[in-house]
């Protein structure tokens, strides 16, 4: 059975030149960049982290203002209080952002992946921690290629310690929007955090470790589904990176002091310092390419060694498909953003919105389930009474205490048993209440009769405020 | 490649039992699911962790299959030929480490 199969005499066969399906993976040393995009994506990374971080940390109603309270199954927004009941809200939270990206991306190309997408912000983040302790891309460079020496480990060791420490303190922050943080930042100090909520930190810090320290760009080449489509959002109107050729070509190198011109060469000096600062190490001039996410990096590079070489700066700015082609200036790319397209996505958006804080606005705080017990339909087929007994849950959904009264009406006769009322439900909390319904079979005129409750609810600290009402369908089976 | 394939597995499922998760425990309160016939006894913090981990499961079986049934059988099988004696196109030929003993 193991006997090796030789080959007979099988000629040898040239070996024809294979290439790999997939390239491997150069490792990219992005150079710093200075200017106004970068200037932007500073605010945006300093903006989001700010409230990432800062959010767990501030209270409202005495709790943590945003906590997203998966053990009791209640998210808390500031004021707000959503219940599993809710997730229709978090359905149009979801539609609102896609459709935000829809008209981002058809206004200005990837603005998202470029400014505010955690992938970019972390990356950006965690590079600058490189830059702190390595130094810029060509002593990175050198630093990669020597062997390994007490100053090369002492720098890895440095940075991969800060960058676990970031990565840890995230995985806290995340984790600290599902548990109190201030419980468990006390856990942590005494070092008694809970199984999950200890992998749940080292899990998320892993993740953020590994994406902006390790995988950086391959994360939005390979991983993002956005990324794959977002060109489709495109349209030849849409603002993106683009270099000018017409303006940069013939490329090369001279002096500054250089009649150019005469030579023949165009703007483009061939520095490659767009290439040099690229986070995903494309060349722009190379035409729009899938995996340029609009950071415009090398708009910034550029325009600072164009003003190096005094030349007007924006060889590389953004400018769209159309613009390009017909010379537009500045005032008519800005007046096309307006176009159809635009208009439409605006639209939609802004009634989704406004239908959504409508909505939400005169949502009832008041929530009933009706379940009739089946196996209490009462009394023998003769009795003059019919009984059914129902469960009314009754969810409190806001955070003050509320006190209810039930009545029940439909049929003639129909009476209610019920414990005393008013029942006081505690705020956020939700109680099932037994009920026994009575109703003479005289006034029926079904096996199955619609009744339905209606429970109102006052608020005890002001008793002559208007009650919320509920009223809420149910049927009373005569046996 | 064979961590490509890795990611191709791993990633997707992780998206899609993301989803499966929040959309099952929204609906569904662990600490009302039965358990063959009990209760499921453990916390809500665990039971919504190790849902996950089982939709991630499932989800990357399913992914996992995928890229399986993607591939030839030739590519799978055993071939009999050594490496070089492989025709050109075979996806087996560049690969020594495949070849049969």
């Amino acid at each position: 059975m193991d006997t090796p199969v030789k080959p007979s005499s099988a000629p040898p066969i040239p070996e024809a030149a294979e290439q790999t399906l997939y390239e491997v993976r150069k490792k990219i040393y992005p150079r710093a960049v200075h200017g106004t995009f970068a200037a932007w994506r500073w605010t945006f990374v300093l903006l989001t982290q700010l409230v990432f971080y800062g959010l767990p940390w501030l209270n409202w109603n005495d709790r943590q203002a945003v906590l997203f309270d998966l053990i009791s199954r209640k998210f808390y927004i500031f004021g707000l209080v959503f219940w599993p009941q809710d997730i229709v809200y978090l359905t149009v939270l979801l539609i609102i952002c896609a459709y935000s990206l829809f008209l981002f991306t058809a206004v200005a190309g990837r603005l998202w992946c470029g400014f505010a997408c955690p992938q970019t912000v972390y990356t950006e983040v965690f590079m600058w921690i490189e830059r702190i302790v390595e130094g810029d891309r060509l002593a990175r460079m050198k630093l990669d290629q020597t062997p390994l020496s007490a100053r090369k480990f002492r720098l890895k060791a440095v940075k991969h310690g800060l960058w676990i420490v970031l990565a840890l303190w995230t995985g806290f922050t995340f984790v600290g929007y599902f548990t109190p943080i201030h419980v468990l930042w006390n856990e942590v100090m005494t070092l008694h955090t809970g199984p999950w909520e200890t992998f749940w930190v080292l899990f998320y810090g892993f993740a953020t470790y590994g994406n902006a320290g390790w995988m950086r760009e391959q994360v939005c080449k390979y991983m993002c589904p956005y990324a794959r489509f977002q060109s489709v959002m495109f349209d030849p109107d849409t603002l993106i990176i683009t270099y000018d050729p017409a303006r940069g070509e013939p490329r090369g190198s001279r002096g500054k002091s250089v009649d150019y011109k005469a030579k023949g060469l165009g703007d483009c000096v061939d520095c490659s310092i767009c290439v040099q600062v690229c986070p995903t190490g494309i060349d722009i001039r190379n035409g729009l390419q899938y995996e340029c996410i609009g950071c415009a990096a090398c708009i910034d590079g550029c325009n600072q060694v164009m003003d190096k070489m005094g030349y007007p700066k924006g060889l590389i700015r953004y400018s769209t498909e159309k613009a390009m082609q017909g010379h537009y200036g500045t005032e008519r790319i800005l007046k096309r953003v307006f176009r159809p397209r635009v208009l439409v996505y605006t639209a939609v958006l802004w009634l989704i919105i406004i239908a959504a804080a409508v909505t939400l606005y005169h949502r009832v705080p008041l929530k009933v389930d009706v379940i009739r017990d089946r196996g209490n339909v009462m009394h023998g087929s003769d009795d003059p009474e019919v009984q059914n007994v129902y469960r009314l849950q009754i969810m409190n959904t806001q955070e003050i205490a509320r006190d209810v009264r039930i009545s029940v009406a439909g049929v003639e006769g129909i009476k209610l048993e019920i414990e005393p009322q008013p029942i006081r439900v505690a705020p956020t909390s939700s109680r099932v209440i037994a009920v026994r319904v009575e109703a003479p079979r005289a006034s029926l005129e079904d096996r199955s009769n619609r009744i339905h409750f209606t429970v109102e609810a006052v608020d005890p600290t002001h008793p002559g405020s208007a009650p919320l009402t509920v009223v809420e369908r149910a049927t009373l089976v005569a046996p | 490649m064979k961590l490509q394939r890795l990611i191709w597995v791993l990633w997707p499922s992780f998206i899609a039992a993301g989803v499966a998760e929040a959309l099952f425990f929204t609906v569904f309160d662990p600490d009302e699911l039965p358990y063959f016939g009990s209760v499921l006894g453990a916390s809500r913090l665990a039971t919504y962790s190790i849902g996950f981990f089982l939709f991630w499961l499932f989800a990357a079986s399913s992914s996992a299959l995928t890229c399986f049934f993607q591939r030839g059988s030739d590519e799978i099988n055993r071939c009999p030929l050594p490496a070089p004696a492989r025709p050109i196109g075979c996806p087996k030929r560049s690969d020594e480490n495949a070849s049969c003993r």
